[in-house]
């Protein structure tokens, strides 16, 4: 999936999947932390967004 | 009369007339003498209506999941890329194998009507090429699987079906965004593709609900891609290369960019593999099994 959005020019930055147990708080948030910095780092989105006036 | 028609008449009589099949998938002659359109015959009178001919490029084992619920038995007549089909059918268990009595047909690659019909309509200025597209990046024209067979066996031309994904993968990702996204800005959501395709299965198409309606249906670019990118991932790993959705599309989109490139990612993490060659049981579409050492990386 991650390799087919790259294919359709979508940043891989933005689509990230991770397994992570019910228990694992501290994992959790790393990972969400870490989420937020790459997609800061690859800025707006202009892809795949349904345009609104 | 070709040879190939005269022989499948005869095949078809029999089987009819000895009650070995209910009814038969052919193909019979269309409204234009460039048009062999798909056709049922379940009466042994009525044999004389089928051809085999080189306009027969319509895939009969999309037609198969119509008749899911039936008991009767099918003959089908399968060309290479057909057979593929029926073998993904039996293994995604929507018919099974005792059903069917398969004439196989050794494909020395098909006309696309289409193009004849564009050209005669004066729509388009192309003169019909004596090759369908998807015939020249065929790598298995001869039926994987069958139970008589017709034609010499012929041989695949040379592999280039990733060329184009290639050079794709080779632009940057804004280009490549934007190639997409103005490819399907042409989409009239005709869904012709999804029909034309023996992956698509489903008894409920994902597209048709509405509670929830999962993809929005107006044919803007971004939702147009959106369906698109859906289909293919629900497709990949059993797309069996057909080409028949780049072909039923009507605005030439062109669709197999996408289900090529799913293949391609498939055979390297999962590989070698290739959609409906066999029905060994190593021949399950690695997407549809569960294994302890799966790469994990599909996702
Ligand atoms: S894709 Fe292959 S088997 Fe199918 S019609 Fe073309 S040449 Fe024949
Ligand atoms: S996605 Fe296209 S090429 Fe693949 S099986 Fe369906 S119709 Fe054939
Ligand atoms: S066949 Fe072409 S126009 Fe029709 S829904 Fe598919 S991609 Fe869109």
């Amino acid at each position: 999936m991650k390799s087919f959005l790259q294919y359709l020019g979508i940043e891989p930055e933005r689509y990230q999947l991770a397994w992570i147990s019910g228990s694992e708080g501290q994992k959790f948030a790393d990972i969400m932390t870490h989420v937020v910095d790459e997609i800061k780092k690859v800025g707006p989105n202009r892809k795949l967004r349904e345009e609104h006036e | 009369m070709s040879d190939n028609t005269a022989k499948a008449r005869e095949i078809a009589k029999k089987l009819l007339q000895d009650g070995t099949v209910a009814m038969v998938l052919g193909w019979e002659k269309g409204s234009e003498p460039y048009v062999s359109a798909p056709t049922v015959v379940r009466d042994a009178a009525d044999v004389d209506r089928l051809v085999v001919d080189e306009y027969c490029i319509h895939d009969l084992a999309a037609l198969l999941p119509d008749y899911r619920d039936h008991s009767d038995k099918i003959a089908i007549f399968a060309k290479g890329c057909d057979s593929r089909g029926i073998v993904r059918l039996i293994q995604d268990r929507v018919i099974t194998r005792d059903r069917l009595y398969i004439i196989g047909i050794n494909c020395p690659g098909m006309k696309d009507p289409n193009e004849f019909i564009r050209a005669a309509s004066g729509l388009s200025k192309a003169k019909p090429a004596d090759k369908a597209a998807k015939c020249l990046h065929c790598q298995y024209p001869n039926p994987v699987i069958y139970d008589e067979i017709l034609g010499e066996a012929q041989k695949p031309g040379a592999d280039q079906r990733l060329t184009e994904v290639d050079k794709i993968e080779s632009m940057s990702a804004d280009e490549r965004y934007d190639f997409f996204i103005k490819e399907f800005s042409r989409c009239i959501r005709c869904y012709a593709c999804r029909n034309a395709c023996v992956a698509c299965n489903c008894r409920t198409c994902i597209f048709d609900e509405t509670k929830p309606q999962w993809v929005g249906r107006s044919t803007d670019p971004v939702n147009n891609l959106l369906y698109q990118i859906v289909r293919a991932m629900h497709v990949a790993g059993r797309c069996i290369e057909c080409g028949e959705c780049e072909r039923a599309c009507p605005v030439g989109i062109p669709l197999m960019l996408l289900n090529r490139k799913l293949i391609k990612d498939v055979d390297q993490l999962f590989g070698p593999y290739q959609a409906g060659l066999s029905l060994e049981d190593e021949a399950i579409p690695p997407l549809s099994r569960y294994r302890v050492d799966d790469p994990d990386e599909f996702m």
